[in-house]
């Protein structure tokens, strides 16, 4: 049988890959570069490695919900991330949708949980 | 570190070229980040650069991330240029050599310009949907290869060591793109010429106003060879685009190259040596143009030319198919020898 964890798991980071979308846009109102993101998600218990956290932010930038700039002033130069007009709107758009999915997941699990 | 280089290289080489400078740059900012958080500035050892490559995950997994899940590719990201460029020279050599031919019949027969005309539009038409088919085809099996072996890919993470990542290919061993791309002209206008005009090949004459082409080879006999010249073709082309989308040179492509000459050339060989292709009435139709008069000295010495001609062609064949293999060799021993 395969494990109750392992399989916890599995359907986890399923789940957790769309919400790191709404993450990601979320702390995106102020300039930030990949890696200092990192940690802003983390400290708000939303792990992401930065292995998945670059592609995405790159996909996000061709979908022009961000827009990027190198900054080549510092020892490093590093890509800056910001939210576009159009991605805001969108940022926007899906926080009304995820409350509304919270509100009927509540139900659907709390159905689930009285019941049988 | 020089681990962190083969690193961003095998990354980056699994992208679309436009992408590659951005993603190489924002990558290496990334693991420099991730070194500065395990170590002071300047001072990370081995072991945490080899943890923080682990932590970002083999390189096929991550540049399957920048390409995004849709994954179902034809010809992948990583082709694409060379599937491009090769398709390009492909169809260029094409269209110039049916050109050619047309411009020539035209010459030797100026009459029926508008038959003629619409025979080089039909077959430019289906020369260039088997030129644009066959390399196509090539390129759609060696993706389809390259996936079969490629190990770890987004969904099936596969245990990797930092050292095991292949080594930068430098200058030295780079394949002029120059190269292969003659290669590939030459070979469709040859196969161009066998298949279309093969009675072109033969001595031009211009008498009394009129041209006439005595063929050196019997057009109806060769036709039995036609498929031989395609397969020819197909491998050669084949050859030809494994050498554009590697571009570094290698033992196993060197391998691969020999294989393909002595099979070309050991079936030219076959071809050029069998009499029936030769044309019959070569010495007759000379001397019916009067270009060969069985009065003069030297007419059996001239006979002995046409009939040890094939002999020579093949000896002729052999020797370009090693100098070609003894150069191919060489270039590959410098490249050993100098790293």
């Amino acid at each position: 049988m395969p494990d109750v964890n392992e399989t916890i798991n599995g359907l986890l980071s399923e789940l957790r890959r769309g919400t790191i979308v709404i993450g990601a846009l979320s702390q995106l109102t102020e300039p930030q570069y990949g890696y200092s993101l990192v940690p802003v998600l983390e400290e708000k218990g939303i792990a992401v490695d930065p292995g998945t956290l670059y592609p995405l932010l790159r996909r996000l930038e061709k979908q022009e919900l961000l827009e990027s700039k190198w900054d080549t002033n510092e020892a490093r130069p590093r890509k800056y991330y910001v939210l576009s007009p159009f991605g805001k709107e969108v940022y926007e758009g899906l926080c009304r949708e995820w409350r509304k999915l919270i509100v009927s997941m509540e139900a659907l699990t709390a159905e689930v949980e009285g019941g049988d | 570190m020089e681990v962190i280089d083969r690193y961003i290289y095998a990354v980056t080489q699994r992208l679309p070229e436009q992408q590659r400078e951005d993603i190489r740059r924002e990558l290496r900012g990334l693991i420099e980040d991730m070194l500065e958080e395990r170590a002071p500035a300047g001072q990370a050892s081995r072991e945490d650069v080899e943890s923080v490559l682990t932590e970002l995950g083999h390189p096929n997994a991550l540049a399957a991330k920048y390409r995004g899940s849709n994954d179902r590719y034809l010809i992948g990201p990583s082709m694409l240029d060379s599937y491009l460029t090769t398709l390009k020279i492909v169809l260029i050599s094409i269209g110039i050599g049916l050109s050619v031919l047309f411009a020539i019949q035209i010459i030797v027969t100026p009459d029926g310009v508008l038959e003629r005309f619409t025979e080089y539009a039909a077959s430019l038409f289906s020369a260039g949907a088997q030129g644009f088919a066959w390399v196509t085809v090539i390129f759609a099996l060696i993706e389809y290869r390259k996936r079969k072996n490629a190990a770890g890919t987004a969904d099936s993470p596969v245990a990797w060591k930092p050292a095991d990542l292949p080594e930068i290919p430098d200058e030295q061993s780079r394949i002029k793109l120059s190269d292969p791309i003659a290669s590939i002209i030459f070979t469709v206008l040859f196969t161009v010429i066998c298949v279309y005009s093969v009675e072109l090949l033969g001595i031009w004459r211009l008498h009394e106003g009129e041209r006439t082409v005595i063929s050196f080879l019997d057009a109806d006999a060769f036709r039995a060879y036609l498929p031989v010249i395609w397969g020819l073709a197909a491998l050669g082309i084949l050859k030809e685009c494994i050498r554009i989308i590697a571009r570094n040179r290698s033992g196993k492509l060197l391998a691969f190259h020999i294989v393909v000459s002595i099979a070309s050339a050991v079936a030219a060989c076959i071809v050029l040596a069998d009499s029936a292709i030769w044309n019959p009435d070569f010495i007759r139709e000379m001397e019916a143009a009067g270009l060969l008069n069985s009065g003069w000295d030297n007419y059996d010495s001239l006979v002995s030319i046409w009939t040890r001609a094939s002999g020579w062609l093949v000896g002729l064949v052999a020797l370009f198919g090693a100098i070609d293999i003894i150069s191919e060799s060489y270039k590959w021993y410098r490249v050993k020898h100098s790293a």
